[in-house]
């Protein structure tokens, strides 16, 4: 007797990890009103005082073929745009640095000291003398390659996207498909986009499930829109950050940091760019960089948000959107990246302490969606269990806010279009190791996180998904069973949701309630792989192999490289009696896997039953 | 200033004071290279002395300022609209910079705009511009009527909008063409400043 493969496949969670925003910097001066004595008394000269403060902080974007529109290397060059950088750094409009000074320093810190701004003011009131050439500091060099030497892999992206001529902001998503053929540590992507003048910033999404791919018109053209949701395998440690932003070198992860990637696995490019004034075609080009430590740090991504209390009236200056959210266990903050669009005008990150003092994490009194950016902790703070992190963001939805895309304004909810609102703050934290190793601290904050966020909004889509998943791993099938059909039951018709809990309905041995959620999650999604797997199994356990095979051989078609798959297949065709291309299911599948009990099995029974019937 | 043939040229004594101002600024007919706009060629060249009749739009912009080069389709489209009615020239007040990367720049962006050079800053003086980019309107009288922001899509470096809500140099151009006075007086222009090239 043959039997069917109990085994389940396809647990997905979902982890929305958007990227996107623009919003509102008022140029305010924070320069003293008057320029130090010391600085206008003396001569300044472009050599001895402003070459120094140019070359360390402007020539980095503003150098041949990065994103700078013009370079700024030499006299002539700073000269033909004297007044202009006075003013634009008189104002904190350059070079770009959006968090306010606080006591937690940022590592790559761009801000110039009001003694800096006032030397450039100084120099230009001057009349630009360039000075002495012997006090000319080295000029600065950039290498115009791959700036961590040859990459291990480079992929490039299929189609290049067209950005037009002009037009607002544009943001498109490139797909790279399968840029690793077996699993490798990642220790550094490079980002090239293109021509840097039009990218304002990059985030790469790791994406094991096409979901980008799904979104494409056709293969290779890229897609369309401003914040991407993911789905992702649970939990795996995506908790990296692949951000790019214009003048930042490609960051590298420290050993013990690195990302795992597998093969089948895609990496989207989500980007946003601004016109030129020309057509510009844009083909992004990824660099990886491999290592041979494997990860034994594990970070985890924490997201506050609390999009069902984003609905700003139209008018509102003053829109304040919080969220708190205590942490479960003593945690290290290494990253964090405050995201709003362009109604976003105060951003503001605390910690409170068990015993009440509180830190600033971040706060940007300017927020500008143009220049937003991850920022790493130069000491990263340690916060400990019952520290609790609060997320303090406010909107400008006022006719006022010259980037409100809406003239006249009009009510904003949260959203993923440009003309949405989000209020999301993603923290990169290392939880400390537990002393009681039964206990996984990212577990706990995944678990604490997913509570947290259906308390502040009981239709949570994801948040009940990933509560699911994550009890489905701890094994406790009634309380995953509970969660998925909250999930189901906020999204009735999502393919995801239904195969998973036809997926949980089928291992509590609830088979005729799993397969009405299995043919939705199909109906919706006739190509899911999962799905076909789950029903013929479905089918298979109460009796109708005829209906399984068909199920089985969507699923074989779907991927033929699945042991289990063609293993299912072969047991259902054994189960209709045809033997013959059973067993070529059978052997295909030990082809695919040599390890494979079921098929492994399978094939000796049938060798067994076949002998003198060779048929 | 005063010269007999002034006032048979213009014909209308109200407008004398004008045009003897702008003779003081871009000189007599002996003028040279020196003080005189330059066609892609190296000739002086007069924009609105060859304008006919018509209303006359300097465009100041300048090669390397983004905000200047991300206006390049909506002038495109613009001098295109007015066609016959406006004449468009671009006006790069440079010394630096050659016809041929001018040539190359407008190849680049799809302006189909006759170019000049300014280098001695003649029609700069005469429209009253200091930024790239920036318009100046001058009707048929050549009489300078607008001079400011192409649009407000730009509040300040940095801070743009997704989309204008006023359109000045458009308002200006019907303002000119329909014989009415220009109500709203400049709006300034944000980009490069001209003062800053050489």
């Amino acid at each position: 007797m043959t039997r069917a493969s109990q085994a389940l496949s396809g647990f997905i969670a979902l982890l929305a990890l958007a990227s996107v925003g623009f919003a509102a910097r008022h140029a305010t001066s924070r320069r003293q009103a008057n320029p130090q004595p010391a600085t206008a008394a003396r001569e300044v000269t472009f050599n001895r005082d402003v070459a120094p403060i140019v070359f360390h902080n402007c020539a980095l974007c503003h150098h041949p073929g990065e994103a700078g529109p013009f370079p700024l290397l030499t006299y002539a060059d700073v000269k033909s745009h004297a007044r202009q950088i006075a003013f634009v750094t008189d104002k904190r409009i350059m070079p770009p640095w959006l968090p306010d000074p606080g006591e937690l320093k940022f590592t790559d810190e761009l801000r110039l000291s009001d003694e800096q701004i006032a030397t450039l003011q100084a120099w230009v009131d001057q009349g630009m003398l360039e000075g002495s050439a012997a006090d000319l500091p080295a000029k600065p060099t950039f290498s115009a390659g791959w700036q961590l030497g040859k990459p291990d892999v480079i992929v490039r992206a299929e189609k290049p996207y067209v950005l037009p001529a002009s037009g607002s902001d544009s943001y498109w998503n490139f797909v790279f498909r399968n840029p690793v053929n077996r699993s490798h540590w990642l220790k550094a992507i490079e980002i090239r986009p293109g021509d840097k003048r039009l990218v304002h910033h990059a985030n790469i999404l790791v994406d094991r499930e096409e979901s980008g791919r799904r979104l494409e018109k056709e293969p290779g053209a890229g897609f369309g829109g401003m914040e991407l949701i993911i789905e992702s395998e649970a939990f795996d440690p995506d908790s990296h950050f692949l951000f790019w932003k214009p003048g930042s070198p490609p960051y590298v992860e420290p050993d013990g940091m690195a990302l795992r990637l597998e093969k089948n696995t895609d990496l989207v490019l989500n980007t946003h760019f601004q016109p030129s004034g020309k057509p510009e075609p844009i083909q992004p080009t990824l660099g990886l960089y491999f290592t041979d430590k494997p990860a034994t740090l594990h970070p985890i991504l924490i997201q506050l948000d609390n999009d069902r209390l984003l609905d700003i009236p139209p008018g509102e200056k003053n829109f304040l959107v919080s969220d708190d959210f205590t942490l479960p266990v003593d945690a290290t903050i290494l990253a964090i990246y405050p995201h709003a669009h362009y109604l976003g005008k105060d951003l503001l990150a605390l910690a409170t302490f068990p015993d009440g003092t509180k830190k600033t994490l971040i706060h940007i009194s300017h927020w500008d969606l143009n220049w937003q950016a991850v920022y790493r902790y130069e000491d990263p703070p340690l916060l400990p269990k019952g520290t609790t992190i609060s997320m303090r963001f406010t909107y400008d939805n006022s006719a006022d806010n010259v980037r409100n895309p809406n003239q006249p304004p009009k009510r904003v909810v949260a959203g993923n279009r440009a003309s949405d609102e989000m209020a999301h703050l993603w923290l990169q934290v290392l939880p400390s190791e537990s002393a009681d190793s039964s206990v996984d601290p990212r577990r706990e904050i995944q678990e604490a996180l997913a509570l947290h966020h259906i308390q502040n909004n009981p239709d949570d889509f994801e948040a009940h998904y990933n509560l699911a998943a994550l009890l489905q791993m701890r094994g406790n099938l009634s309380g995953a069973l509970l969660q998925f059909s909250e999930a189901v039951r906020i999204r009735p018709e999502d393919p995801i949701a239904n195969n998973a809990l036809g997926a949980v309905l089928l291992a509590s041995g609830q088979v005729e309630g799993a397969i009405p959620h299995l043919k939705t999650a199909l109906a919706s999604r006739p190509d899911y792989f999962d799905a076909h797997y789950n029903l013929g199994n479905a089918l298979a356990s109460k009796g109708d192999f005829g209906g399984a095979l068909t199920h089985f051989r969507a699923a074989v078609r779907l991927n033929p490289q699945d042991a289990n798959a063609e293993a299912n297949l072969g047991s259902a065709l054994a189960e209709t009696g045809n033997l013959k291309e059973a067993r070529l299911h059978f052997e295909r599948a030990l082809q695919i896997d040599p390890k494979n009990e079921l098929a492994r099995e399978n094939l000796e029974q049938l060798n067994r039953e076949t002998q003198g019937h060779p048929n | 200033m005063g010269r007999p043939w002034h006032t048979f040229r213009v014909g209308r004594l109200l407008l004398i004071a004008i045009v003897a101002a702008w003779l003081v600024s871009s000189g007599s007919l002996s003028r040279s290279a020196q003080n005189s706009a330059l066609d892609l060629e190296g000739n002086p060249a007069d924009p609105l002395k060859m304008a006919a009749g018509r209303v006359v739009v300097l465009v100041f912009v300048r090669t390397d300022c983004p905000i200047s080069n991300r206006y390049a389709p909506t002038v495109q489209r613009l001098s295109a609209a007015h066609a016959g009615k406006a004449v468009f020239w671009l006006v790069y007040p440079s010394k630096a910079e050659s016809a041929e990367s001018i040539r190359k720049h407008e190849r680049e962006f799809g302006y189909k705009l006759p170019a000049l050079r300014d280098p001695q800053r003649v029609l700069v003086k005469e429209s009253q511009v200091q930024i790239t980019p920036e318009v100046a309107v001058f009707d048929a009288a050549r009489r300078l009527v607008y001079h400011g922001r192409i649009d407000n899509l730009y509040e300040d470096i940095g801070r743009a909008r997704s989309a204008a809500t006023t359109h000045e140099l458009e308002d200006a151009i019907a303002a000119t063409l329909s014989g009415r006075t220009l109500s709203a007086g400049t709006a300034p222009a944000v980009g490069c400043y001209i003062s800053d090239l050489e």
